[in-house]
């Protein structure tokens, strides 16, 4: 199997999210046997190449990071550029993903991304979901490290299943998600204590940044 | 503070006009065909570097310094694959310097903090699309803003289907 993944985020490479998760997925490809190709929208030099590719192939997956509730506008535009209508047939796959880690916040996305396939000739091959990607780019903190190792395995894992099922259409995949809301205990520890973890957590961050100013300034008020 | 800010994001702002004589009060329409607009590139710099000011220097400062003092925005946008074109996405996806980082529950779901007020937020769109799609959109963008959808209308040959 020959596969090819079209990164659709909109953020460099280098500090791309979507990337780490191809690259995991990626391993998990390779490990069961299969080849892929990676194309990333981010760099507009890699959009013919990326063009030619989903015309070429018929095993196309897009990754990317849910934006404002539905695809990146990047995305969109790139998807604008594709011939509707091919000479071969070919499956259309997705792997979505984002900060958020509740499964109600991609539905909506999901819906948009299942009904594409049809719109450029192809058939659907499930989406792939899972959120909590934010921390993804702070793997390599130390408080953070463990749990994200372990979101990378997961990853792998399922690259190996795809090759073995042919898509995303199987439990496992529909299960990768975890809760489509956070039960009510969650809400109740959040309010007592995770909140305010969470936003030291974002204030150690914006310091590693060089962040000057209170995350919550408001810059344009006068 | 009752200001209404439209996007216009159809070629040569076509409509414009008419949504001038639609929308009561304190309203601006701004034309973003002409204006240097990139994509978002996700580079989290307005919510951890520079909070609320974004790193792409180009024309949308202006638009986020005016929708700090409005309360209602509209997007009026063409439409692809039955959703709102890539233009009308771009401008949306510029809307993240609104927000800040902070993480609360909102209508039940995990959001982000709105920066300055609630927006409400409203659709005007063109074409072929699926309007329930489109209005459970609209719903959510509203939501991640702490506002209310305004609703979503069909935009027929030029004339205002509302």
């Amino acid at each position: 199997m020959h596969i090819v993944i079209i990164n659709g985020s909109p953020r460099v490479q280098k500090n791309s999210n979507t990337d780490k998760i191809i690259q995991s997925f990626g391993k998990g490809l390779q490990a069961s046997g299969a080849t892929y190709e990676l194309y990333s929208l981010s760099n507009r030099q890699e959009w013919d190449a990326a063009r030619e590719a989903f015309i070429g192939h018929d095993q196309i997956i897009f990754a990317l990071p849910l934006f404002v509730e539905c695809v990146p506008g990047i995305m969109l535009e790139f998807l604008d550029s594709l011939p509707t209508e091919r000479k071969s047939p070919a499956q259309l796959s997705f792997i979505l993903h984002g900060g958020f880690d509740e499964g109600r916040q991609f539905r909506l996305g999901e819906r948009f991304l299942q009904s594409l396939p049809e719109q450029f000739g192809c058939t659907y091959g499930g989406c792939l979901i899972q959120g909590g990607s934010f921390l993804i780019r702070f793997r390599d903190d130390e408080k953070m490290k463990k749990t994200m190792d372990k979101k990378m395995d997961a990853y792998i894992q399922m690259g190996q299943s795809f090759v073995s099922n042919g898509n995303f259409l199987t439990e496992e995949a529909r299960k990768f998600i975890g809760y489509e809301k956070n039960p009510w205990i969650v809400h109740l520890l959040f309010a007592l204590f995770i909140k305010r973890m969470v936003r030291k957590n974002f204030e150690r961050f914006a310091q590693q940044w060089g962040c000057t100013r209170p995350l919550d300034d408001k810059p344009y008020l006068i | 503070m009752d200001m209404t800010i439209v996007l216009n994001t159809l070629e040569e702002g076509a409509v414009s006009e008419r949504i001038g004589t639609l929308i009561k009060g304190d309203m601006e329409v701004i034309n973003t065909a002409d204006m240097k607009i990139a994509h978002c590139m996700g580079c989290n710099l307005c919510w951890l570097k520079t909070p609320g000011v974004c790193a792409i220097k180009d024309d949308y400062e202006s638009i986020l310094k005016k929708l700090v003092y409005a309360e209602n925005l509209w997007l009026v946008s063409d439409t692809r694959f039955g959703f709102v074109d890539w233009r009308g996405k771009k401008v949306m996806d510029r809307i993240v310097p609104m927000l800040n980082m902070y993480v609360e529950f909102r209508d039940g779901l995990e959001r982000h903090e709105f920066r300055y007020h609630p927006l409400n937020f409203g659709l005007l769109y063109k074409g072929q699309a699926d309007q329930e799609f489109l209005e459970e959109w609209s719903r959510r963008v509203a939501s991640n803003m702490a506002g209310q959808s305004l609703g979503v209308y069909k935009i027929k040959e030029g004339e205002l289907c509302i």
